[in-house]
């Protein structure tokens, strides 16, 4: 059957392939996790403004603003699980959860005292640490956004203590809404 | 020269399979969805994805999302490799000998 197509016929084949594919990267662009990275950066923005802008005292809205973030990333995920969908990954969800719930015994069993800045920047340390899980299981994106924001974090909580709420509002919030806007238009 | 896959050979069922196998191994996409990026009618998508599933390279499930009928598609282990090898005849014929 080959010997029949002229090299003319197998460019045009391949070209409507390659046309396929191109419209199937711009989906995959649009269901790969744009929608968190901005719903989740701009509550990374939100809470450390409040605190910044307002006090530590303003701590107490944190999970407000992370219920309503929570909510929407639920929302976004659920819409577009109607056009593409993956199995639900229990393993990957069970490995998650202990991540978390033995995240959130640590400051305890240390018995360290829950300052504000200590106890964010370590909630987002382990929501970073959750990336770069999420990162080794499937998109590898997630891996070196995770690592990045990991260090800024570090780098905003130990040597500009000073500037801490600013700093997570544009390196920790900003970076989210940035890579979100990358992984749409560029990613793959 | 390898030869071409006749089921594949189609330019739908190519389009179709080229769509498919964008996706990673484990995601499904919506019939409907499908039927819309690559801009074909529910009769044609739909005769041209039972010939690919009689031939074993995609896999269809049939189910409900908010009380409504939803069918998901997604290319098979060996329709991943039967299109390759076809992309890759395809390829071949461009080649000088």
């Amino acid at each position: 059957m080959s010997q029949q197509l002229s090299p003319d016929e197998a460019a045009a084949l391949l070209s409507q392939v390659e046309s396929a594919r191109a419209t199937m990267r711009h989906v995959i662009r649009e269901h790969r996790g744009h929608y968190h990275l901005w719903i989740w950066g701009a509550a990374w923005m939100v809470m450390p403004l409040l605190a910044y802008f307002g006090g530590d005292q303003n701590a107490r809205y944190f999970p407000l603003v992370c219920i309503v973030a929570g909510a929407l990333s639920f929302l976004a995920g659920f819409s577009q699980t109607k056009q593409i969908r993956r199995p639900a990954n229990l393993r990957f969800g069970a490995v998650l959860l202990t991540v978390w719930s033995f995240a959130a015994l640590f400051p305890f069993v240390l018995r360290i005292e829950l300052e504000v800045r200590s106890l964010y920047a370590n909630c987002c340390l382990v929501a970073m640490q959750s990336y770069v899980v999420a990162g080794l299981w499937t998109d590898s994106y997630l891996l070196w956004l995770g690592v990045a924001v990991a260090a800024l974090i570090l780098g905003g909580f130990f040597f500009f203590p000073a500037l801490f709420w600013i700093w997570m509002a544009v390196f920790g919030g900003g970076t989210l809404i940035v890579t979100g806007f990358y992984v749409r238009h560029f990613w793959r | 020269m390898p030869d071409l896959d006749e089921i594949i050979h189609q330019p739908v069922r190519l389009r179709i399979m080229a769509a498919l196998t964008s996706l990673d191994a484990r995601e499904q996409v919506d019939f409907t969805y499908l039927k819309g990026k690559l801009d074909l009618t529910d009769g044609n998508l739909g005769a041209h994805l039972r010939a690919l599933e009689e031939a074993g390279y995609i896999l269809v499930e049939k189910t409900y999302v908010e009380r409504r009928p939803k069918t998901f598609v997604a290319a098979s282990a060996p329709g991943r490799k039967a299109f390759a090898a076809h992309v890759a005849a395809l390829q071949a014929i461009l080649k000088p000998q």
